[in-house]
């Protein structure tokens, strides 16, 4: 094992009712830490600062609860270089509420801007699979893992714009994270819901995009609900988990040796639209599934 | 093509740009503008702009719910359009598109209006909050000390009602707006302030508008503006000292 097995998890969301971070529904939270924070800029130089409420109030509600962060602003895969405020952000987070790993997304969300500022494009968008995506993002993942001294994992993108270039010894979005995680010696995390978007709207067999995962450094795995919008079945985080998402789940959890939590995602708004029992719900199926595999 | 210019065609190329050409300035050769223009046509990138500007528009009027609750429902999608055309809405951060979304906005408004007054009080709102985040109230001391001038706060404003700012508020639980009076009435807003305003005195809105460009102190007294109402306006941050 690279780190003890905690269990199920939920992303800690601000507008539910704080009891359902409770031992008896699930096993540790995943924090988004910028949700916690406020941006600052001076000029062209911008800040991310933890707000104290906040934080505390999270910190409160999660109790004792061991956590992982699942960051979103770092934009690992931008060539023009990542986010560094964010970095800076998650040392002082680091400081005050230690967690077991940190994840973020494989792909990119910053491109130059023509006055030498930084653009964010308004949505994640995914890397080619070539060998100089490869590079860039291993070299980064390998320097954030010496950084914080926990595993960092990065999670496989659901992507809709497909015909990006691809170097043939790293052939698609599977072979790019194989080749980053030889290379930095990091983790995945294996978003289900992602690959199941991708089988759909990519039309991919979604077994065989699982298998060809660097299955031995996962460590965590995603479960969500979407929801189809013209003609494309999106990563909403809307609802529940797709009847398909969970036997997924059971496919690869006796295939992750390493795997130590599950996380039911959902965004805050639907959390609140969905409610506690809802949750509950889709928590007590996934322990069940983590139990069941882990038994056998 | 590198990396970097891969990222940088394709994000412009699904970020809005206004009309503009998305690749200029980009050094690529026909081949590379080839396989950009197929993967435009793709359905998978047109869906991919669809939710960018989906996202962008989404953010924006979260971001700006006072005052757009107040346009009229066309006016309101036109100006959610015209910003994520303009290249809005993308930053990820409430308090970052609030500000830069309501000056867009302003900039649209008639002045004087009831709208414009309520586009000014919540962009005034958001930015005395974001102030009031580990704002501590400086010590009038300073004042006397040598080397400092005084400007306008990062974190403060003066809005002006064009009617009694109570009848204008109520507009945003539903009631009328009253008519434009010539008569103003204003605010202040500042991180250190009970609730981020009170009315403004006419002394306080005189200095205010004299620090349009920083001054000394002792410029402003031989002037004739009180020491005490320029304590009054420093202590909550509504002025601030800066060093020459």
């Amino acid at each position: 094992m690279i780190v003890r097995p905690l269990g199920v998890g939920l992303p800690y969301i601000a507008a539910l009712p704080p009891e359902i971070y409770d031992p008896g529904r699930l096993d540790f939270v995943e924090v988004t830490p910028e949700t916690l924070c406020r941006e600052r800029r001076n000029g062209r130089v911008v800040t991310i600062e933890l707000v104290p409420d906040q934080l505390e109030r999270a910190r409160r509600a999660c109790g004792a609860l061991p956590i992982v962060v699942h960051g979103v602003e770092l934009s690992i895969g931008s060539a023009q270089g990542e986010n560094a405020a964010y970095l800076d952000m998650l040392d002082a987070f680091q400081a005050r509420w230690p967690f077991v790993w940190h994840s973020e997304h494989l792909g990119f969300q910053t491109i130059p801007g023509e006055d030498g500022t930084t653009l964010e494009v308004g949505v994640p968008l995914p890397l080619p699979a070539t060998r100089e995506a490869a590079r860039l993002v291993a070299g980064r993942s390998a320097a954030i893992g010496a950084r914080y001294g926990v595993p960092f994992l990065l999670e496989n993108a659901a992507y809709y714009l497909s015909g990006l270039p691809a170097d043939a010894e790293i052939g698609d979005d599977t072979g790019l994270l194989r080749a980053i995680t030889e290379r930095s010696g990091g983790f995945q995390l294996l978003d289900l819901h992602n690959v199941h978007c991708n089988a759909i709207n990519q039309g991919t067999d979604p077994f065989a995009a699982i298998d060809g995962m660097p299955l031995g450094r996962v460590l965590e795995i995603h479960v969500a609900g979407g929801s189809w919008h013209d003609g494309f079945w999106m990563d909403a985080h809307d609802g529940r988990v797709p009847e398909r998402v969970w036997t997924m789940l059971e496919y690869a959890l006796p295939r992750t040796p390493n795997v130590a939590g599950v996380v039911f995602e959902v965004l805050e708004e639907h959390a609140v639209r969905l409610g506690v029992d809802v949750i509950a719900e889709e928590l007590a199926r996934a322990r069940d599934i983590w139990r069941s595999c882990r038994r056998g | 093509m590198s990396l970097l210019d891969l990222q940088t065609a394709v994000g412009r190329l699904v970020r809005a740009t206004d009309g503009h050409d998305p690749l200029r300035g980009l050094q690529l050769d026909p081949d590379e503008r080839a396989r950009l223009a197929a993967l435009v046509e793709r359905a998978g990138f047109r869906f991919t702009v669809d939710v960018q500007r989906s996202w962008c528009a989404g953010r924006a009027a979260g971001a700006a719910k006072l005052t757009l609750s107040l346009l009229p429902a066309t006016e309101r999608r036109r100006v959610l359009d015209d910003w994520v055309s303009a290249g809005g809405g993308t930053a990820s951060f409430v308090a970052t598109e609030a500000d830069a979304f309501l000056e867009f906005i302003a900039r649209r408004l008639r002045a004087p209006s009831h709208a414009l007054t309520l586009c000014r009080f919540e962009q005034a709102t958001l930015r005395a909050s974001e102030g009031a985040l580990g704002f501590a109230a400086p010590d009038p001391s300073w004042l006397a000390e040598p080397g400092w001038v005084l400007r306008t706060g990062r974190y403060a404003a003066v809005v002006r009602f064009h009617a009694a700012p109570h009848l204008v508020l109520a507009a945003l639980e539903g009631q009328p707006l009253p008519p434009i009076s010539p008569e103003t009435t204003s605010v202040l807003f500042g991180p250190g302030l009970d609730g981020f305003s009170r009315l403004a005195t006419s002394a306080e809105v005189a200095l205010w508008e004299r620090l349009g460009a920083p001054e000394a102190l002792p410029v402003l007294i031989r002037e004739g503006h009180r020491q005490e109402v320029i304590e009054a306006l420093v202590t909550p941050g509504i002025v601030e000292l800066a060093a020459t």
